[in-house]
């Protein structure tokens, strides 16, 4: 057993007695003041047709051209370069969010990217976990666990709309539903939870309810003092904690909208309702579609509308609960798709991808890295982080590194979880 | 006069043990006898015509060599024996004692008193020493347990007998130079391999096995009968069990794998690894139908959108959901006939019901009812070798291939699912891009950091080479030279094959002994919620190295009965549900806290898994209140602990098969909550319902009613028994009249009971129960209680307050841990 997972097993979750106190000291504060949101286009997106674009240009080995615009129609506004819709593609409505000019006129001031990412894999499982992690071995939690973890208290501290959310136990991922399901979980005892009018008609009389919830947490108490099978009791600890941990809903619900959106948008609605009530920290935001293995043009194009209105949407929301100084959102994806089209017109898996990141303590309109005509990684040099020919090639590795110092992730939780590489100052 | 006391004296020893030996955990493996000052222990001592024994002996005496009898036992029946008792002659005969780094033949007289003395103590020498510590010591360590390179030789995967260990030197090693010691050089290494390092792996396993206090035969059956059929026991199964014990047990388990809830089960279980329902219609009404696109009957029951009757909406989801789950239908076939678990991968043939073999065309196999939706039957696509669930078209979507991954996430897929090998994690860090020199044209040829692991993926990558990223059958297409071909191991597909190179790599698979392993291991995994201990690290504690060296002991032998059984899984789910991991129910000795801080087969239940053990205990599901059930219980989106989008499927840590595909094995914040809402739900539910029965036919209070005289003795010792009931039938806890756990309960009625009736004296509460509670209409088939003419089966009102007293014991117990997990 690996000394991560056997300090899992002494701590369980939120169980921060268990843990040397340096490793239960929030990075940022007692109460969390700064929120961290990763959004994962999940199945590979293709940067080429987003933020690295390179237009038609034949391929010198004949593979073709790595897209079907012209390199005449690549757009830029301030230091950002972006995509044009391909020439078979009917583009979305200009007045969509997810329209590559709306989005990057509204948004480009706030927008980092970091360009010729090698994530040294073309497997989606490996490729989400390197790009999340920081790590292409198993066992490593996702960077919003890590922020989440001095909170792991917090019932709802760390989000999960799935795609890698491994925590390594630092913290429990709360997966979510709609407004009515919060409503419901908000009033246990209420029969008509969803309606505000009826809602104190309960199962119990409130006298009732509260013999049974004491009988409860003694019960357990007693069986945790009796169990002899060291897992049983830590479960019964673990179980102990959170329902102890009096998570109220009653501020999200007040926060969510009427009706909470579908997809990313709705997503982002409760992650950040959740984060302005104070119940979360963390969040992942996930998104599919993008695994255009074939008919590539049309199925990457819909699904990266998709993820830019989610993106204006989240920001919206951040917008709306003034988080703007608070909520640091980091886009990704498993990696990125050949510079070339297939017979079947899609594009497969490419190890080279992009990392777009916007909010709190970034400073937008910059581009780091780089590509070249083929879309192969260009060397940085990790001092000025100019592509330089005699550089490093950047991984999710060095990502982490500098995501890490930046959101304050403790020296004891780096070295639980070590990265092992040179530090590159991309979010300063 | 003397030697017959000496005789009695060891028989006496054997008769006593061989006695015991039912009950004692049998240790297995080689067993060399060690001196550790002051203590000579002697794991497994021959006496000819007697049997076994096992001895620890103390000196007591330095000057005079004597030693005293601290211990004896019945000897583990797997262990080698390590000495032997000449009774004509009174002596101790020890070939090989371990002294440190040194083996001695000793030799022990018994003396008056019960003693023995040494009276030959001669320097021994293993041929296979020199020759470990020459060419094996380097990687495997001087101490035998491993090093960055070589793996622990400690209770290997080959340490299970000096054959096979024997001939796995011969053929394998030293890595990269096999011919350097074989034959008896090879044989010699084996000996000394399993005599040293494996001399004390039997008795530690069984002492950590030991440690261990398993649940009665009578709690196995019902966690047993929840967790794989999803009902409690029957009297039937009970009396085997009770009369006939662990073979009664086994009986009553072969019984409840014959019915169907057993395969549902078993679905969830290996879906859980393969994850194929991904394409059912929950992810998408025709997720799976869509992957048809060249079988031009697929969407065979749709007639055109002006024709479609209003059959059309449940034969659409059928039969997409027939499609999605043919892998897992394969594998329920197998089991169900009792085939060996290698025709998983190795079956000629795929399965279909009456609505999949309409989308596939087929019209050539009998069924009983093709519209019935469970009778799957094998059959054949023309021109197509199928190859088990690795030609099923869900499989091969599911795990896509590209032209740059050229099949090689299946092949991982494929080691980890059925070989039980992380590829990635075989060399630990995947080479860094920058340090790797790719410029050559076929790195993964021609460069060593690559081979490491393209040497394995690439053949067995290569055998899917006839398969296309969206799983068709395209044989002849070209493939790819600068990569291995076909193979598998140091096997290459033999070019003049007439058969498949996918089934060609099937039949290697299942001859591979790894594919037991991950055999064991997914089943394992779907018993208990855990994954087997991983093998100790570097770093790892001397608990953690005893963990895994009883646990993987422990499983080799449910293995190898496995295995004896034709593969048989079934008998693989009776050996792990009869195993102390199992069955723990606690620690008998602290001292192994450590060691067994994995150990037992307690889980969070997962959504279906409440939802179905509601069901089995209640008698209807989870899905508002029963008023409306007979409308309810066919609609799906009504189970509240299966649907994700509007409930709680996804809330309380289910998986999709698709976007998430791991559980939440701990509950968060809301889960509390979800957990909380059952709870008071089934109890509003539950409780007024029971009432409604006769007390024969009561599942909660067959020892109450609503009018039970609470104020005398009889009508409190009612109570009592009820909650006594209450706490064996809910949680499975067989509690004394007297427990305080009884007494615990019982307070919190009289606590409610007395609140309540006080509320009400104020009219602070009314006589009517909550509104949700009452029951109105009948839970089978909707209709008004109240008959028109006749009486009034109505119940509505609580005017004693009982029925919520109730109700409050019986949340307070649906939200215990104990009902939450298993």
């Amino acid at each position: 057993m690996e000394r991560r997972n056997f300090l899992r097993l002494l701590a369980g979750y939120g169980i921060a007695g268990a843990l040397p106190m340096s490793l239960c000291t929030p990075a940022w504060s007692a109460e969390a003041q700064r929120f961290l949101i990763t959004v994962n286009a999940s199945g590979g997106w293709d940067p080429t047709d987003l933020i690295d674009p390179k237009g038609n240009a034949m391929r010198a080995d004949g593979l073709g051209p790595v897209n079907h615009y012209a390199a005449s129609k690549i757009k830029s506004i301030g230091n950002l370069y972006y995509a044009a819709y391909p020439d078979d593609v009917e583009p979305p409505a200009t007045d969509s969010p997810g329209h590559l000019d709306t989005f990057f006129a509204k948004h480009h001031q706030r927008l980092l990217v970091i360009n010729g990412i090698d994530t040294q894999t073309n497997g989606h499982e490996t490729g989400t976990r390197f790009v999340w992690s920081g790590r292409l071995e198993e066992g490593y939690p996702t960077v919003a666990a890590l922020a989440a973890a001095p909170y792991a208290s917090q019932p709802m501290a760390f989000i999960s709309n799935g795609g890698y959310d491994f925590t390594g136990a630092l913290v429990a991922p709360v997966r979510t539903a709609s407004a009515g399901t919060f409503t419901s979980l908000a009033y246990p005892n209420s029969q008509y939870a969803d309606n505000p009018a009826l809602r104190a008609s309960g199962y119990f009389s409130e006298q009732s309810y509260r013999s049974v919830d004491a009988a409860r947490q003694l019960r357990l108490a007693r069986l945790q003092q009796s169990e002899t099978l060291p897992m049983r009791a830590a479960q019964m600890a673990r179980l102990a904690t959170v329902r102890s941990s009096e998570l109220e809903l009653d501020g999200l619900l007040g926060l969510l909208p009427a009706q909470v959106s579908g997809g990313l948008k709705g997503q982002a609605e409760v992650a950040i309702a959740a984060f302005a009530s104070g119940l979360a920290v963390s969040a992942n935001l996930n998104l599919g579609g993008f695994d255009t293995h074939g008919n590539h043009d049309e199925d990457q194009t819909a699904a990266l509308t998709e993820l830019l209105e989610g993106i204006d949407h989240l920001w919206e929301q951040i917008v709306l609960r003034g988080l703007q100084d608070r909520v640091t959102v980091v886009i990704g994806s498993d990696f990125g798709r050949t510079p070339f089209y297939n017979t079947g017109d899609g594009k497969d898996h490419w190890n080279i991808t992009s990392i777009m990141a916007m909010g709190a303590g970034i400073t937008g309109n910059r581009v780091i890295g780089g590509t070249d005509v083929n879309f192969e990684a260009r060397n940085l040099n990790p001092d000025t982080l100019e592509v330089h020919s005699g550089g490093i090639i950047v991984t999710p590795k060095h990502v982490h590194r500098a995501l890490r110092d930046f959101i304050g992730v403790s020296t004891e939780l780096d070295n639980l979880y070590p990265l092992n590489v040179e530090k590159l100052a991309l979010f300063a | 006069m003397k030697k017959s006391i000496q005789h009695g004296l060891i028989l006496a020893i054997l008769t006593c043990l061989l006695a015991l030996s039912a009950s004692t955990h049998a240790a297995t493996g080689t067993s060399m006898p060690t001196f550790v000052h002051p203590v000579l222990t002697i794991p497994r001592i021959d006496v000819e015509g007697y049997g076994s024994l096992s001895l620890r002996l103390v000196l007591e005496n330095e000057a005079t060599l004597t030693f005293a009898i601290a211990e004896a036992a019945a000897a583990g029946t797997g262990l080698s024996p390590g000495a032997t008792f000449n009774l004509q002659t009174q002596t101790l005969d020890i070939p090989v004692v371990q002294v440190g780094a040194e083996f001695y033949h000793v030799q022990l007289r018994l003396l008056p008193g019960d003693k023995f003395q040494v009276s030959l103590a001669d320097a021994a020498a293993f041929a296979g020493q020199a020759t470990y510590n020459a060419q094996c010591a380097t990687c495997h360590g001087s101490d035998g347990l491993g090093g960055s390179i070589g793996i622990s030789l400690k209770n290997c995967a080959t340490c299970s007998s000096a054959s096979v260990l024997s001939a796995k030197i011969n053929d394998t090693m030293p890595f990269g130079n096999p011919s350097a010691c074989v034959g008896t050089c090879a044989a010699d290494i084996a000996a000394y391999i399993l005599t040293v390092f494996n001399a004390s792996t039997g008795q530690q396993a069984s002492a950590v096995l030991q440690a261990i206090d398993t649940m009665p035969l009578a709690t196995t059956l019902r966690n047993a009968s929840l967790q794989l059929v999803s009902r409690l026991p029957t009297a039937a199964e009970e009396t085997l069990v009770s009369q006939q014990g662990e073979n009664g047990l086994r009986q009553a388990l072969d019984g409840m794998m014959k019915e169907e809830a057993f395969y549902d089960r078993l679905s969830e279980i290996f879906n859980d690894m393969l994850h194929t329902n991904r394409y059912l219609s929950t992810n998408g009404a025709e997720a799976a139908l869509q992957l048809m696109r060249r079988f031009p009957n697929a969407r065979w029951f749709d007639p055109g959108v002006d024709q479609r009757g209003t059959d059309y909406q449940f034969n659409r989801i059928t039969t997409n959901n027939s499609v999605a789950t043919e892998p897992l239908e394969l594998i329920n076939h197998v089991v169900r006939n009792d085939l060996p678990m290698t025709e998983i991968l190795t079956a000629d043939y795929f399965m279909v019901n009456g609505y999949s073999a309409k989308s596939y065309g087929i019209s050539n196999v009998q069924f009983t009812n093709e519209w019935d939706a469970n009778e799957f039957r094998p059959a054949r696509l023309t021109n197509t070798p199928h190859a088990g669930v690795l030609s099923s078209l869900m499989f091969l979507n599911r795990y896509p291939t590209s032209a740059t991954n050229r099949n090689r996430a299946r092949s991982r897929v494929v080691y980890d699912l059925f070989l039980d090998v992380d590829i990635l994690a075989l060399d630990g860090e995947r080479p860094d891009g920058t340090a790797v020199d790719i410029s050559s044209p076929s790195p993964t040829l021609d460069n060593p950091d690559c081979v490491k692991c393209h040497s394995l993926l690439d053949p067995v990558a290569s055998s899917f080479r006839s398969w296309n990223l969206r799983g068709v059958y395209t044989p002849n297409a070209a493939w790819y030279t600068d990569m291995l071909q076909a193979g598998f191991a140091s096997d290459v597909f033999p070019v003049t094959s007439n058969a498949d190179e996918l089934q060609w790599l099937t039949a290697q698979l299942v001859e591979d002994p790894r594919f037991d392993d991950a055999m064991v291991r997914i089943v394992f995994n779907g018993l208990t919620g855990q994954e087997p201990l991983d093998p100790p690290g570097e770093d790892a504690t001397t608990a953690e190295r005893d963990a895994w060296l009883a646990q993987s002991a422990h499983l080799d032998e449910i293995k190898a009965v496995y295995v004896a059984d034709n593969r048989n899984l079934k008998t693989l789910v009776t050996e792990l549900v009869l195993s102390p991991y199992w069955r723990a129910e606690g620690l008998n000795d602290t001292a192994f806290a450590l060691v067994h801080e994995e150990t037992g087969a307690a889980r969070l239940l997962t959504p279906e898994m409440l939802h179905r053990r509601i069901e089995a205990l209640f008698g209807f599901q989870w899905r508002g209140p029963l008023d409306q059930y007979a409308t309810n219980r066919n609609v799906f989106s009504t189970a509240r602990l299966l649907d994700s989008r509007l409930y709680y499927q996804q809330i309380y840590g289910g998986i999709d098969s698709f976007a998430i595909t791991e559980r939440l094995s701990d509950p968060n914040g809301l889960m509390v909550f979800v957990q909380e809402r059952m709870a008071n739900e089934m109890a509003c539910y539950g409780v007024p319902n029971d009432f409604l029965a006769s007390a024969a036919q009561r599942r909660l209070f067959p020892h109450v009613t609503t009018t039970t005289d609470l104020t005398s003795g009889q009508g409190q010792e009612a109570v009592r028994r009820n909650i006594q009931h209450l706490h064996r039938y809910l949680l499975g806890e067989e509690l004394a009249l007297t427990d305080a756990e009884i007494e615990h309960s019982y307070a919190l009625f009289a606590t409610v009971l007395q609140d309540g009736r006080a509320a009400l004296a104020s009219n602070a509460e009314s006589s009517a129960l909550p509104a949700r509670c009452m029951r109105n209409n009948s839970l089978l088939t909707g209709a008004s209680l109240n008959v028109s003419g006749g009486t009034d089966g109505r119940l509505r009102n609580d005017p004693d307050y009982t029925i919520r007293a109730w109700m409050a014991v019986v949340a307070y117990l649906l939200s215990d841990y104990r009902f939450i997990y298993a």
